[in-house]
């Protein structure tokens, strides 16, 4: 019996030596597979090392969180905002953290309240987000909804926002609402809607930015972008880290917002009062209009019209029917009609002066000696000038005149006599002092070049140099005739024009002042003063006698010019002005290209809408009256503040802010437009 | 026989297999927090939080394996058919109330039981069950039966029929695979030479690689389902690394961005959500990601000393079913380690597998622990005395 057994444990004790040595077995082939992943893990080390940190760096990088900065102000030089940048949210919802919080409490009523929540406040379509929560459970983005404004997003945040007094009971706080967030960032607001749009331009997203300020100084308002990340702190715990954003420049503007309404509101008129008048469209192909102080280059406003609304440039419904913007999306005409709508019509169409021009010729030749100033010419009507017969816009002549006459009657043959005197070589000296053909470097984007339309020692001949003593021939920019006629009337000082005043941080402190820069004195004082002599003729004796405004005694000089191709009729009219008369503050430029009248070839259209904005502006800027009113004058004064003032009371909130709502304004005087 | 007598009363006692365990089950803890932290602070305010639950888990593993080497292994032989029967009732159970209410998943998986607050992953109790039932059955056959077609449908029977259920009912391919080769190993180790495991072997093999070829070669795609792209994801990372390939792109990252000597304890990068289950089945490649080569190649060394312990107690353990047992431990902890350090170093198809001690979660390193007690009570019947190495002793005595 005992020996059985003693077999039995024999045997199976040689079979735990054939496990132990079959385990062995095993263990090496353990030992091999060992091995195999060890040389594998070399392999995997030493050949990836820089190139696998490289991507892990990179992720990490792309993890963290951008913090946007706020795109810089935009303001007028009374404080009015023109641009600003609003706070805007997108609310996310954290699915997966919202169902670990079903699953900690054990019930749905996470998931249920604050469905119910976001439906209430946001009014968003549950089945929709129910549908993605069971589609992607582990998502922790996703977008409920975009763009809710600050006070949609804390409606929403007094759900989660535990009340201080816990007795109150006026609350909405439910602390079953949770695992949503916000996603802040901006949004370019422009509260004055259309004024100056082609002036301020627009910004669709911080960093990129069209057309005037927006464009010009895009750097300085874009300010620099934050980051939030996170790293491993010396504990191995993660540790966040905020680069807070620097917010952009603030841009105090030379612009004053309540000119540029008083402008805005005249072009517009102007533009209905003949819209479809002898052919279908407004008043004018374009009309524009510059104030500028005389005496330091600042632009106190730039309009133009047709014009577009900042917050929405790409709206032209206004202009084009649906169909024709169809047509233009199709044959893709549609960028260039959007580029004809944003171009700032002051500093990017060139035209053709006319005799705008004529001061300044009258300049080169007291400046250059070639003209004493007691000179005396005879206009028969036209002037012969190498076999051509050139005619005066009177072609009836207007007889004897000495240059003041000659100016104020707008007189072409006089004026061709002037440029024989002056010759050649001077006007193209003189055409460089005044800057035609040069950019004035005014501080906006886009201002046209013109070296390429003006004249040069080859081009300028005998019967160009007669034309060119009345403007036609080359073309210019308005901001260039401002510029150089302000220059003309000022002293002589050519001021670079601007429309930034002073750059400060968003938080108000001074980064740059931009004084008023003298580039150069194109005319003597003496010189300067005979030019103011001539031109306030022209309003008190000659062409530009509509452009009065009651009270003020102001100079200034018409322009017609026909344009290319000549002989159809169609002209660009203009009128520049000076106010008051002897010491000049400000200039106004209006020019009109091609109005929608039978007979374009009349100043008077600009000098109507330069009386209309002087009449406006004058007494805003508090520059003392001067002149005796007549009776006349104090009639249609009257009128005219009757007529504000019922368009004031026509307003359904005679409370608004007037200023600050231009389109509004503008539309009810256009309407009850009876001039 | 008296010396016998009095050897077996002072009983051994493993300290050098004592030791590797408790040194990777700490080393363990530092790696899961310093893997978990950052995500459990971001998720639950706590950076602790993982760090907290494995230690309980390791807590209540070590009291177990105290009353596992504290219980004689010579009862579990006569348990093991019910032991078997337990495991068949306890996989479908996730599917009834105690898996969890509908939707209330971990992870979208059934694959734990919850009983008295505790979740509990009815695969780690499978594995142990295979164990025990395989050597128990294995040590009562004669060898003639063990190499039989019977012997091995057997062994191999049961096996199969909980590959099947883990895998269908727990989706839980790794276990399945797992529970599958410890009944496999034990078989191949207890027979002198089982002609029809080596059968089933080359024809896994033959299988295996015919199906990779045809899934590389886009055949029968509509069979395969989402495995087919879990192995289309192995051949080629880099191009599915919006999907499948993402969590073994990440691991390989984190290795080969780790160095010869890391980037220092607690400075992984890649543990900041990038890493999918860094704390889970991925640990290793941070563990290299922060420790380096010399890291991951020290880990895998503390393995091999403790399979060489393993190798070491069967070696001078006297009693087939005993040896059988510890083999079967020793399959285990072998099989997860190779797969896993394989499926982090994309040497295999990604399939979720932790490594024992180290990888978060309660379940594996409870039972683990569970299956050490077992050994060292195992090893505390050795007779060093009689040692089955004395094979000549063995055979004088036979032919005595």
């Amino acid at each position: 019996m005992a020996k059985e057994k003693r077999r039995r444990k024999l045997t199976v004790r040689s079979q735990a030596k054939i496990v132990s040595n079959r385990l062995g077995v095993v263990f090496l082939i353990v030992l091999l597979a060992f091995v195999g992943l060890s040389a594998r893990l070399i392999y995997i080390t030493k050949e990836n090392n820089n190139d696998y940190q490289h991507k892990i760096l990179s992720q990490q990088a792309y993890d963290s969180q951008v913090i946007n900065a706020k795109r810089g102000e935009i303001i007028d030089r009374n404080g009015t905002v023109l641009a600003t940048s609003k706070e805007s949210y997108n609310v996310i919802l954290d699915v997966k953290n919202l169902l670990l919080h079903d699953e900690n409490e054990g019930n749905t009523d996470g998931t249920e309240h604050t469905l119910a929540a976001l439906k209430n406040v946001f009014g968003v379509d549950t089945e929709k987000i129910r549908e993605y929560i069971k589609d992607t459970p582990k998502s922790q983005y996703y977008q409920v909804k975009k763009g809710v404004s600050f006070e949609e997003m804390s409606r929403f945040l007094m759900y989660t926002t535990k009340p201080e007094n816990e007795e109150d009971n006026d609350t909405l706080y439910d602390k079953n609402v949770n695992s949503v967030w916000f996603e802040k960032y901006y949004v370019r607001f422009y509260p004055q809607n259309t004024l100056a749009c082609d002036t301020i331009g627009f910004s669709l997203n911080n960093g990129t930015a069209s057309y005037g300020l927006e464009e010009y100084y895009n750097d300085l308002l874009t300010g620099v972008n934050g980051r939030k990340y996170g790293f491993l702190g010396d504990n191995s715990t993660q540790e966040i880290t905020t680069i807070p954003a620097t917010d952009g420049y603030k841009l105090v503007t030379t612009i004053d917002s309540n000119i540029s309404l008083m402008v805005k509101k005249h072009l517009k008129d102007f533009m209905f009062e003949y819209k479809d008048n002898v052919r279908e469209g407004f008043g004018a192909n374009n009309v524009g209009c510059i104030i500028m102080n005389a005496k330091t280059g600042e632009i106190l406003a730039m309009e133009s019209y047709p014009d577009f609304d900042l917050n929405d440039p790409t709206d032209i419904s206004e202009y084009y029917s649906e169909e024709e913007i169809n047509t233009m999306k199709d044959d893709g005409t549609l960028k260039d009609a959007y580029d004809a709508l944003w171009k700032n019509f002051c500093i990017q169409d060139t035209y053709e002066p006319g005799s705008v021009m004529k001061p300044f010729t009258v300049a080169m030749g007291l400046e250059t000696g070639t003209i004493k100033g007691n000179e005396g010419y005879q206009c028969n009507g036209y002037l012969t000038i190498g076999g051509h017969e050139i005619y005066c816009h009177n072609r009836a002549g207007d007889g004897w005149l000495d240059i003041k006459g000659a100016v104020a009657q707008s007189c072409n043959v006089a004026l061709m006599y002037m440029s024989r005197q002056i010759g050649a070589e001077n006007f193209l000296k003189y055409q460089e002092v005044f800057n035609f053909g040069l950019r004035t470097n005014i501080d906006l984007t886009g201002e046209t070049r013109t070296d390429s339309v003006v004249f040069n020692e080859n081009t300028l001949h005998e019967t160009e140099l007669a034309t060119a003593s009345f403007g036609q021939g080359f073309n210019v920019t308005m901001i260039q005739m401002i510029t150089g006629y302000a220059a003309l009337v000022n002293g002589g000082y050519y001021y670079e024009p601007h429309v930034v005043n002073r750059i400060l941080t968003s938080g108000g402190s001074v980064v740059k002042n931009i004084e008023p820069r003298v580039v150069k004195q194109v005319v003597s004082e003496t010189t300067s003063a005979k030019i103011r002599e001539y031109c306030n003729a022209v309003v008190t004796e000659g062409t530009g006698w509509r452009a009065k405004p009651a009270g003020y005694a102001v100079g200034g000089k018409t322009g017609t010019a026909e344009t290319v191709p000549r002989g159809n009729g169609e002209y660009v009219v203009s009128f520049m002005c000076h106010a008051p008369a002897d010491d000049p503050e400000i200039i106004c430029y209006v020019v009109v290209d091609r109005p929608n009248v039978a007979v374009q070839e009349d100043a008077k259209y600009a000098t109507i809408i330069s009386h209309e904005i002087l009449t406006d502006v004058l007494p805003y800027l508090n520059i003392p009256m001067t002149e005796d009113l007549t009776e006349q004058d104090i009639a249609a004064l009257e009128e005219r503040e009757l007529s504000i003032l019922t368009n004031r009371t026509e307003k359904e909130d005679p409370d608004a802010d007037s200023e600050e709502n231009g389109e509004g304004e503008n539309e009810n005087n256009g309407d009850s437009n009876n001039d | 026989m008296e010396n016998t007598a009095t050897l077996k009363r002072k009983k051994y006692f493993d300290f050098t297999l004592l030791f590797i365990v408790l040194f990777l089950l700490g080393f363990g803890l530092v790696m899961v927090y310093s893997t978990s932290s950052y995500v459990a602070s971001v998720s639950s305010g706590d950076d602790f939080a993982f760090f907290k639950a494995q230690l309980r888990s390791i807590i209540v593993g070590l009291f177990v394996m105290l009353l596992a080497y504290l219980f004689p292994y010579k009862y579990y032989k006569k348990f093991a058919p019910f032991i078997l029967l337990a495991s068949f009732i306890i996989v479908p159970l996730v599917l009834t109330p105690l898996g969890g209410a509908e939707g209330e998943t971990i992870n979208g998986a059934r694959r734990w039981i919850f009983l008295f607050g505790f979740s509990i992953q009815p695969a780690e109790i499978v594995k142990i069950a295979i164990i025990i039932y395989s050597a128990a059955l294995l040590s009562k056959m004669t060898m003639k039966e063990r190499q039989s077609l019977r012997g091995t449908a057997f062994i191999l029977g049961p096996a199969g029929i909980l590959f099947l259920m883990l895998l269908f009912i727990t989706t839980n391919l790794s276990s399945a695979i797992i529970v599958f080769g410890i009944a496999y190993v034990l078989l191949v180790i207890a027979s002198k030479k089982n002609i029809y495991a080596y059968m089933l072997l080359i024809g896994v093999a033959i299988v295996g690689v015919l199906g990779v070829i045809m899934i590389a070669k886009g055949i029968g795609s509509s069979i395969w389902g989402f495995r087919g792209e879990r192995i289309l994801a192995w051949l080629n990372p880099e191009a599915y690394a919006d999907g499948k390939g993402f969590q073994v792109l990440q691991s390989l990252y984190s290795i080969g961005s780790g160095g010869i000597f890391g980037k220092g304890l607690g400075k992984s990068m890649q543990k900041l959500g990038f890493l999918p289950y860094a704390q889970n089945d991925m640990i290793f490649a941070i563990i290299c990601e922060e420790l380096g080569l010399f890291g991951g190649l020290a880990v895998i060394f503390m393995f091999v000393l403790l399979l060489f312990r393993l190798r070491d107690i069967v070696y001078y353990t006297t009693d087939l079913f005993g040896s059988l047992l510890v083999c079967g431990v020793f399959a285990h902890i072998a099989i997860q380690v190779v797969l896993n350090v394989a499926v982090v170093t994309n040497t295999i198809p990604n399939t979720g597998i932790s490594l024992p001690f180290i990888s978060y979660g309660g379940s594996s390193v409870i039972f683990l622990l569970a299956e050490i007690g077992i050994v060292m009570n195992v090893a505390s019947n050795i007779d060093f005395a009689t040692p089955n190495v004395n094979y000549q002793e063995t055979i004088d005595e036979e032919t005595e």
